[in-house]
């Protein structure tokens, strides 16, 4: 595993999405672009990322059924929503899709990088307590009887990540 | 020309329209209701004049018949009278003059038309005579003409017509001859024609007719003073043949009908007309009350007619006016639309610029040390520079948006239009780009009142759309045409076609299919927006992999001004 920290860039904007990919690889993380919503899922299924940067208004699949689709198919990755719509309505709704944090554009990269940290630090968190919840499950389970029946327990407690 | 302001000129089409509406509605509605109702109405008028004239016709001719039997009847009773008195056995012969006072008394008491009576011998002098004249007694009849016509005619009696005679006033002659003891006897007495008249009249079974005999040579014999006096030539003479018939007068003498009847005892025919001969409408009355009823109902008709036309149209306003401001209230979800639209298509620029300058300031920041060279910075210069015009296309678009005021109204030929956008703008850019022009432009197009600028526009984006629907090769067909008193202008494509669902969204503003920076969403809207002004419309049909056909439709009406 890479000491970086991986993010997935998805926006339709083409100079936006290399300008900020650039900026943040200057900054040390490991960047994936994807220009459009299909794309972002294909590369999200090949490659895992600890966040993603995500653009609502695009052809083809929007942000929203990117942000859906993430969520569900990536247990820990934390999503943060950026467009230049900037209604609070959206901003309640991707929230409510699972969001970590919604930033309207224009914005400042420290105001980013704030987001980011926040996320990550989340991220951090759920995976922990997910491990705590699987520790304390793991010493219930070996109270069991049946050897086979514990190991099967087992195996629907590993989520596959290996 | 002058210039039009839009708002005034757009009241004037849409109140046209309404009166328009009405007379139409109200000119269908009495065809199809009251012209068939007044056709029949008509109709029946007609043939019920035409039936009542027949019927007339007939009663006056049936008349006619019976006074001719009636006075043959009178006539025969008289000869009847005269015959008997002189083959009466206990006359003696010949005739004394006193005796000839009781033959009257007994000729007066069958008939008071009686006047006198005489007896003559073959020399044709009066021998005897009772009467008021006594003086005609031993006077020379042998010259008159009805002495000779009896000496000479077949039969044993005579009739005369009226005449003068002797005595100089009207009368006429019934006589009959006989050989008695082996001479020539005649047994003559003349009668009072207005007696004769009164006795005619008197049997007169309606007073609506008038009755009048006319003699063969065509002289009124007997008649209602004054219109028919008698010896009065009679206008037309009755044929002898049929007996019983109609004759109507020439219009000159007043398009009088007549029905005559010859007699069988005198060379005499009767002739009867209406009283009321004048009246085209034969029982006026009951012609009357029909046309009040036609009347009436073709009132109500009429008032159901012009009440549901009104009712009609009312609905038709209200409609309108519902449309009017379900439109406003689009036109202020599409204001809210409008800037949620704006803040994205400036905020994404904005957003390149922002990262632009903060990847500069990295670049160039001690921090990284990257130490850049100008020809490095020059891209992000170019994105930053290309975001800027970015914005500021959005808001010129916007502008044509929103503003409506300097519009400049003038008459243009709209294949002119046309082909300086096609020519100008396109045939360039898409020479290269292996799309063709087809153009089927119609002739004799009135010309058409707007705004160059505005239209060109139009014409511009909806051209443009089709060449970015457009997979090379393709071809793009603009036809002009009039239809339905609009003028039309439909582009079609053979490019991608429009889904359902980008149909309903299409005039959207900021609603766009094409990519990021390629289109602003706000072609159609803005296009939309002018054609809505000038009081047309926009029509799409699409076939999705197949092309799309947009037809902007402009009303004559408004094209030829006011």
């Amino acid at each position: 595993m890479s000491d970086k920290i991986k993010i997935l860039i998805v926006d339709d904007e083409i100079k936006f999405l290399d300008t900020i990919a650039r900026r943040l690889e200057m900054r040390g993380l490991e960047v994936a672009k994807a220009a459009d919503g299909q794309n972002a899922v294909r590369i999200a299924r090949e490659q895992k990322f600890d966040l993603a940067l995500l653009d609502l208004k695009m052809p083809g699949l929007d942000g929203r059924q990117v942000l859906e689709i993430l969520k569900r198919e990536h247990k820990f990755i934390e999503v943060i929503v950026l467009t230049g719509h900037g209604s609070l309505e959206s901003a309640v709704e991707c929230t409510r899709l699972g969001a970590f944090g919604y930033l309207p554009k224009p914005y400042e990269l420290d105001q980013l990088l704030e987001v980011l940290k926040e996320a990550y630090q989340a991220r951090l968190h759920k995976k922990f307590e997910a491990d705590q919840e699987k520790t304390a499950r793991i010493a219930q389970l070996a109270m069991g009887s049946s050897p086979l029946s514990i190991l099967r327990e087992m195996r629907k407690l590993d989520d596959g990540e290996k | 020309m002058e210039q039009a302001n839009p708002q005034g000129s757009l009241e004037t089409p849409s109140e046209k329209y309404y009166r328009e509406l009405l007379r139409k509605n109200l000119l269908r509605l009495i065809l199809t209701y009251l012209l068939p109702l007044i056709l029949l109405t008509l109709y029946f008028c007609l043939l019920y004049n035409a039936v009542s004239r027949e019927s007339r016709r007939l009663h006056l001719r049936t008349i006619a018949e019976h006074q001719s039997n009636f006075l043959d009847l009178f006539l025969q009773e008289r000869i009847i009278n005269l015959a008997n008195l002189i083959d009466d056995p206990k006359l003696p012969f010949p005739i004394t003059s006193s005796a000839m006072a009781g033959l009257l008394d007994r000729l007066v008491k069958s008939s008071n038309t009686f006047i006198d009576v005489g007896f003559f011998d073959s020399t044709g002098i009066q021998k005897a005579y009772a009467g008021p004249l006594p003086h005609l007694e031993n006077k020379n009849y042998s010259h008159e003409t009805w002495f000779i016509a009896l000496q000479a005619g077949k039969d044993d009696h005579i009739i005369t017509d009226v005449y003068l005679g002797l005595r100089q006033k009207p009368h006429f002659t019934i006589a009959v001859r006989r050989i008695l003891e082996g001479r020539y006897a005649v047994l003559r007495a003349t009668l009072d024609p207005q007696k004769f008249y009164e006795y005619i009249n008197s049997l007169q079974v309606s007073n609506e007719v008038n009755l009048a005999i006319i003699s063969r040579t065509g002289v009124f014999q007997v008649g209602p003073p004054p219109m028919d006096p008698p010896f009065e030539p009679a206008a037309l003479v009755p044929p002898l043949d049929p007996r019983i018939g109609e004759i109507t007068l020439p219009r000159s003498m007043g398009s009088v009908s007549y029905a005559y009847a010859w007699l069988h005892t005198a060379d005499w025919a009767v002739t009867v007309r209406w009283v009321h001969q004048h009246t085209t409408w034969p029982f006026f009355g009951s012609i009357l009350s029909l046309i009040i009823i036609s009347i009436a109902l073709i009132m109500i008709v009429l008032s159901i007619i012009i009440f549901r036309s009104k009712k009609l149209v009312q609905l038709q306003i209200e409609r309108e006016i519902a449309t009017m401001q379900f439109e406003h209230a689009a036109k202020l979800a599409s204001v809210g639309e409008l800037s949620a639209g704006i803040a994205h298509e400036i905020n994404n620029p904005l957003a390149i610029i922002s990262e632009e300058v903060g990847l500069m300031k990295d670049l160039m920041s001690p921090e990284f040390n990257m130490q850049p060279t100008f020809s490095e910075l020059v891209p992000h210069l170019d994105n930053i520079k290309e975001a800027v015009f970015r914005c500021r296309d959005i808001t010129r678009k916007l502008l044509t948006f929103v503003r409506k005021n300097d519009i400049k109204l003038q008459p243009y030929d709209i294949n002119t239009l046309l082909d300086q956008v096609l020519d100008g703008l396109l045939i360039r850019e898409l020479a290269t780009s292996n799309i063709e022009i087809v153009k089927n432009y119609g002739s004799d197009l009135p010309p058409i009142i707007t705004d160059a600028n505005q239209i060109t526009q139009v014409f511009l984006n909806i051209l443009n759309n089709a060449a970015d629907a457009i997979t090379p090769p393709g071809k793009i067909a603009v036809s002009t045409f009039c239809l339905n008193g609009t003028i039309r202008i439909a582009i079609s494509d053979t490019g991608k076609g429009i889904t359902r669902e980008e149909m309903g969204r299409i005039f959207m503003p900021f609603y766009t299919t094409k990519e990021v920076g390629k289109g602003t969403g706000l072609g159609l809207s803005v296009s939309y927006s002018i054609i809505k002004s000038l009081g047309g419309k926009i029509e799409i049909e699409s076939i999705p992999g197949k092309g799309s056909i947009f037809t902007v439709a402009l009303p004559i009406k408004f094209a030829e001004g006011e």
